[in-house]
This record gives C-alpha cells, structure tokens and sequence, in this order.
C-alpha cells in the first residue's frame, strides 16, 4: 500500500499516540488497583481538611472589639460618653456640662457607637500626600483649640489629622496624626488577616509543598522502578516501543492521576475559604485568582519532583531513598522560603520557585496586604493577661506579616510568576530528557 | 497531523525488515557482568522453524535471551534481529514475541485486559487489540478463562497467558525462554502442541531448555550452551551421533550381577562391564542403539531377575560432560 492510499488517521503519529493512550490508560488503572494510591490520596486529603478545620473555627469566633482610645467611657458620668463630649465641646469631666443642655439638647449615644468608631480608611495607595479621616473627630475637635493645636499635624505633612504612609524597603511606614483611625474593628481587621495568612500559609505549605512532594515520591518513584523490580517491565519493553516514549507517557499516566486530584481539593478548599472567608457578598470570588495560582504552582511543583523522583528510580533500586534525601533539602528550603524568600540559597530549590508563583498571585489578588499589615502595626492595643498589661499591635497583623510577601525577582508579580513557572517547566523537561537517556542505556535483569 | 483520538484507525504499518538477512544473527558476542562471564563469543544464525536451546542453569541462556529482547546490551560483538541492532530499536519488536522466563503478570487485570493492553503497544486500535487477544487466547486454549483475573490462574494457564501475549501481533521471531517450567505434564502438552502448532505455521521459534527430552519432544534442532559457550548446534539426531562417539552406560540391578555380566561381555558391541555393588551391574557400550535392541533376549537368555534398567547418561549434565570432553 502506498502513502498515498493509506488513510490520514493511520500514519506514524496516529501509532504513537496508540501507544501512549495505552500506557497512559494502563499506568492510570494500575494506580488505581494499589492501596498505596489510595492511602497517599486519602491521607493528603485528610490532612488538609484537618487543617482546614482551625480556619473554620478561626472564621467562626469572634475578636471582642476593643475601645482602643478609651472614649466610650463617661468621665464625668452624666450619661454622655468622652467621644460625644468631646466632639460637642462639652467638658468631658463636669457632669453639669453635658449635650443635653445644648439648645436643642442632644441624646445620649449609646457607648458601644464609641467603640471601633474609627476604622482604617486606607484601602489602596497611590501617590497622595494624604491619607485617612478621623472618623469620630476627637482629632479635628483639637484644631485651633490653645494647647491642643500643636498636636493636630504630627506627622507634619501640613494637614491637621490624617495618616501620611512612605515606603521603605519594600515596607509602608505609617506615619498618623494623633486619634486619627485610632479606633478599628479588631474583628473585622483579624478575620481578614487571618483569612489571607491562612490560605498563604495553607497554599504554600499544605498544597505547593506537602501535597506537591508527597504524591510524587510516593506515587512516581516506582513507575519505572516498579515494573523493573517485578520483572514486568519486558512486557512493555519487548514492544516496538522505545523506552523515552514508555519513560514519557509513565509520567503522562501520574499527571492524568494527580492534576485532577489537586484540581479537585483545590477547588474544595476555594469553596470553603470563599463562604467562611469574611466580606460583603456571600462569596470571596476575588480570591479564585489565588486559589488558581496555588493550583499552577502545585501541578508544576509536583510535575518537577515526579519527574525527579522516577529518573531517581530508574538510577538505582535504592532511587528512593535520594528521594527522601532530596525531599528533605527540599522541604527545609520550602519552609525558608515561606517566612523569609529573600534568602539567596532557596534558589537552589525547586519549592522556592513554587512559593514565588504563589506570592505572585497573592500580590496581585490582595495588592493592599503589605498596607493591612503596615496598618495593624500602626495600632497600639493594651491587652490584659492574668493582671498584667502588654501592648501589642492589632491582632492578625504579624500573621499576615509572617506569609505574605512580595515576590523576590523582579518585583512585578506577573514577570515573577512568569520567570518561575518557565524555570520549573524547564527543569521538568530537562529531567524528562536526561530520564530517558538513562533509561535508554540502562540494561534491565 | 491529526492524532487519531477515536482510535478507529485501521491496522497498524508493519515496520519492513531488510531484505534476505537471517531472522536472528549474533556475530561473536559475549556478555558478562562484572567478571562473571554470561555468554562467551557466541555466532549464530537462525532463521525459520523450531530451535531448541538446550543448556543446565547458568549456561547462558537467559543471557542469550535478554540480548535478543534488547533488555541487555552485548560488551561485544554485534546483534542483529532482522538486520537491526535490538539495543538500539525497538522497531523489531513489532515482529518478534518475546516470552520471558519470569513469571510475574499483572495479577490483577483479566487475560483479554492483558493481552489487548499490551496488543495496543503495537500500535493497534483498542478495538483490534480486543479481537487479536481474543483469537491468541482461543489458540492457547484459555478463551473460557479470558474474563478471569491472572492472579487466579495456576502456573499452566499463567505460562500460557505469557504465550498468548507473545503471539497478539502475529510474530514471525518467537522467542520462549523455558516455557514449560514448573508446569504440570498437562500443561506442558498443551504448550508443546501450541509450540510445534507454531513452527508447523513457519515461524521462526526459539525456546530454551534445561531438559533435552522436553526439547526433543519439540524440535530437532537444537543448540547447546555450556558456561556461556555455543558448544553444540544442528539437529537432535547429530547431536546424538556425536554422543555415540563417547562411551555410554547403562545400569541394571539384578540378583545375580556376575551371571548377567559373562552375558554382556559376549556382545559385540559391549566393551566393558563393571560390578560397583553386589546387585548392580554397569554395561559400557559405544552403541546404545544395538545394546538396547539385545537388551531383553540378553537378560532372558540368562535367566537373571532383573529389576531395574537405567540409562544414567540420558541427562544434561552427562550429555554437556561428553561433549566438552569429559571434564
């Protein structure tokens, strides 16, 4: 038959890919048939959700408001609290001077309209001067008045009560008139931090790391291994099949496994961070994005170990413990890496290379996490502990502090994400390469 | 190029061998690992019907085996299936059924999933590789048993299993490395016909041995390998002509050894008669044929009970000590 008469569907690609679907389908099955898959599927899940389970009690309790400026507290108990006093210009300390003598008389607030009354105003940064509002105006009241007026403009930007923010070092210096966005709600400032600084944390370490080198070095290690071990790995060699080809759509068989599974807990743990997370809508839609890049990072990671770990098992019979060895050194780089990416020799590392994809996300996603964290920091909260009193700042600041960062390359997140995704796609191939030129040479017993 | 994702190609490009060049060809090659030497400079060629390779373990058939299944690399000498080097193509394979001596399958996928899956690495279509597992498991006799998984199948139906997979892309080179081991005499019936059924079909089969009557019962051309030496080859009835050039002996035990004896010593071809114990009597001959041929009017003519006949040499080992010089 001549090339010519032969139909287009049977030529030498329509064979190869026969072949693979076939390998691709066989490798896919045998998973299946092994209690370890489903051990090492099982227990990642589980895991994970454990995990998730301290963000859903964490979502669920509520921080006590706390009246940072003290003006919910009436001085002079005539019934009107400090702030409402002091906003109307009545002595906060002679109960016979009081709103309800002005003309016409004022209510009485209830005390808890002075508490969290002052809330961050800052949601962005641009190139203003000028930031913030003192909400409940015990700052503006101050302006013009002997004796107070010195202290409006602290910051000495040349407008009385509001917040001038710099950065330095990749940091927000916040730099406040006094009692200006003195008084936020701690609640809603912890919810949000620790929202982010969970699936930060719950991103780069639970899915880019844990699931990302723990699927492949139990489920990639022995897809060559394996079969030579057993002594079935003829069948599939004595074929008019090379051995790069067997070596490629093994691998293809682990990612048809995996890919979906790390689909499928992402967007699991999407659903359940965007209904509990805090916000207006009843969903964090904007939160997807991150959630998607967490789920790149992942594959990528997870693709670059497998296919180090099965070039691994194709070296030698003990490939897997250079895997356990290479996992360690990984996982100390993943972990130097989420609280501190400038460090230069994480570069050595496959897990930085995730992390920085996730960062890269994340900047984009929440642009104002360097300013929440700046912010909380700015606030200055007195807390009591068996009788004692310690100030700290706002609580949830240092968690999101501790894993949200910029990326470390470029300091354009796209560019970033770019550089890092094209790195570990590149170590993936060029393992997949030097894999298959060892298994090619290698004779099997 | 569209790849072809509904699989309803039709059947697969066979690879085109060159032209007039022997099935199998080694050429001087020798393998070993270390300093253990598997295969010393073997040439051969083999093309068309049954070959028996016969060796003990350890002589280097396995070796020789691997090297063909491109699953070992020669450290010299050239290997050549249908004119291409194994090692480095795989494109042979796609006229060769290689069964291994291992017995391991997937124990659990069914007898048709095994066969069919491994049918598609031919590059067939999943619905060709169905009926081809389907026909090669009819012709080993398991077609009822196709829906079984492998790890509930006995050692038998496991060997066959193995043949039948071998067989799924219609090979013109089978290559069966002791396919009869470890089955019971059933099954190694079974496979001896499908074995011959095999050659009778013209195709070229290699299968190995360490027992010349299994061998025999095949094929009568037989190649014999003694530490990793070609030390013997062409056909059973030679091999066994060669062997009448050396001594043969045959033991009997009877009550009477010296009567039986002054009647052996008195036939022509008999040239020496030996007394190890009081009831057993070894006749040395030059000619088995004849000596067995007399044997019965012999013991009859004397009168002696005789209990048992044995023919000690009719083993690998004594057959392999002749021929390399009765080392």
């Amino acid at each position: 038959m001549s090339a010519k008469d032969r139909p287009l569907v049977d030529t030498v690609y329509s064979k190869l890919d026969r072949k693979a679907t076939a390998i691709f389908e066989f490798t896919m099955r045998q998973y299946r048939t092994r209690l370890s898959t489903w051990a090492t599927l099982g227990v990642g899940a589980l895991i994970l959700m454990i995990v998730m389970l301290f963000y859903i009690e964490g979502m669920t309790e509520t921080i006590e408001a706390v009246d940072n400026d003290g003006d919910s507290f009436d001085s002079d108990n005539d019934g009107y609290v400090d702030g409402q006093e002091l906003l109307l210009g009545t002595a906060i300390n002679n109960p016979d001077d009081h709103p309800g003598l002005l003309n016409p008389p004022v209510p009485p607030d209830p005390p808890e309209k002075w508490i969290n009354e002052d809330d961050f105003d800052v949601k962005s940064i641009g190139n203003s001067a000028s930031y913030g509002n003192d909400d409940d105006g015990d700052c503006q009241v101050r302006v013009g008045q002997v004796g107070f007026d010195d202290y409006t403009d602290d910051n000495n930007n040349g407008i009385d009560c509001d917040i001038k923010i710099r950065e330095s070092f990749n940091r927000y210096i916040i730099d406040k008139d006094p009692n200006v966005d003195e008084d936020p709600d701690e609640d809603a400032y912890y919810k949000e931090t620790v929202h982010r600084g969970f699936i930060l944390g719950f991103g780069k370490i639970g899915f880019v790391f844990v699931l990302g080198i723990f699927l492949p070095l139990f489920l990639a290690t022995g897809l060559i291994r394996d079969e030579m071990s057993g002594g079935t790995l003829h069948y599939i060699v004595a074929k008019p099949i090379s051995r790069a080809e067997v070596l490629t759509y093994r691998l293809l068989g682990y990612i048809g496994l995996t890919w979906p599974y790390f689909a499928v807990l992402t967007i699991i743990s999407a659903i359940i961070t965007g209904l509990m997370g805090p916000g207006e809508g009843f969903f964090r839609f904007a939160d997807l994005f991150l959630w998607f890049g967490i789920f790149i990072a992942t594959i990528l990671l997870s693709t670059a170990y497998a296919a180090i770990f099965m070039t691994m098992g194709v070296i030698h019979k003990y490939g897997m413990i250079g895997a356990i060895v290479f996992g360690v050194w990984e996982f100390s780089m993943a972990i130097t890496s989420v609280f501190s990416p400038e460090t230069t020799v994480t570069q050595l590392s496959l897990a930085r290379w995730g992390m920085i994809i996730v960062d890269g996300f994340a900047t984009i996603t929440w642009p104002d996490s360097q300013l929440l964290v700046a912010l909380g920091q700015s606030v200055t909260v007195t807390n009591w502990d068996f009788g004692f009193s310690y100030e700290s700042s706002l609580e949830g600041a240092d968690i999101l502090e501790g894993f949200a960062h910029k990326t470390p390359l470029t300091g354009d997140p796209i560019i970033d994400i770019l550089i890092s995704c094209t790195l570990l796609f590149t170590i993936t191939v060029l393992t997949i390469v030097i894999g298959q030129s060892i298994f090619k040479g290698k004779e099997i017993d | 190029m569209m790849p072809d994702m509904n699989q309803v190609g039709g059947a697969p490009q066979a690879w085109q061998p060159q032209e007039k060049v022997p099935t199998v060809m080694l050429d001087h090659v020798s393998k070993w690992y270390g300093n253990i030497v598997g295969l010393n400079d073997v040439s051969i060629a083999i093309s068309g019907g049954v070959t028996g390779l016969l060796g003990a373990n350890g002589a280097g058939k396995s070796t020789f085996f691997k090297l063909l299944a491109g699953k070992l690399k020669p450290s010299q000498g050239t290997i050549r299936l249908f004119g291409t080097d194994p090692w480095k193509n795989s494109s042979p394979y796609s006229r060769i059924g290689y069964v291994s001596e291992n017995e391991e399958l997937y124990d659990w996928m069914t007898a048709i999933d095994f066969v069919a899956t491994l049918a598609r690495l031919h590059g067939y279509t999943r619905e060709e590789a169905l009926v081809k597992a389907k026909n090669v498991l009819e012709f080993v006799d398991l077609a009822d048993v196709a829906h079984k998984e492998l790890g509930k199948f006995s050692k038998g139906m496991r060997q066959r299993v193995k043949i039948a997979h071998a067989l799924v892309n219609d090979p013109e080179l089978i290559i069966l490395d002791e396919p009869l081991q470890g089955c019971d005499p059933l099954a190694r019936t079974t496979i001896m016909n499908v074995i011959r059924e095999l050659g009778a079909m013209g195709r070229t089969i290699i299968v190995s041995s360490h027992i010349l009557q299994e061998i025999e019962r095949i094929t009568e051309q037989i190649v014999i390998l003694n530490n990793g030496r070609l030390l013997a080859l062409g056909n059973v009835h030679a091999i066994r002509e060669m062997l009448d050039a050396h001594p043969h002996k045959i033991s009997l035990t009877t009550n009477q050894p010296r009567e039986l004896a002054k009647k052996f010593i008195e036939h022509d071809d008999v040239f020496g008669v030996t007394l190890p114990t009081d009831s057993n009597l070894i006749v040395q001959t030059h000619n088995l044929g004849a000596v067995h041929q007399d044997l019965p009017q012999i013991i009859l003519d004397s009168g002696c009970m005789v209990t048992a006949i044995d023919n000690p040499d009719d083993n690998l080992e004594s057959i392999l000590g002749y021929l390399t010089g009765g080392q």
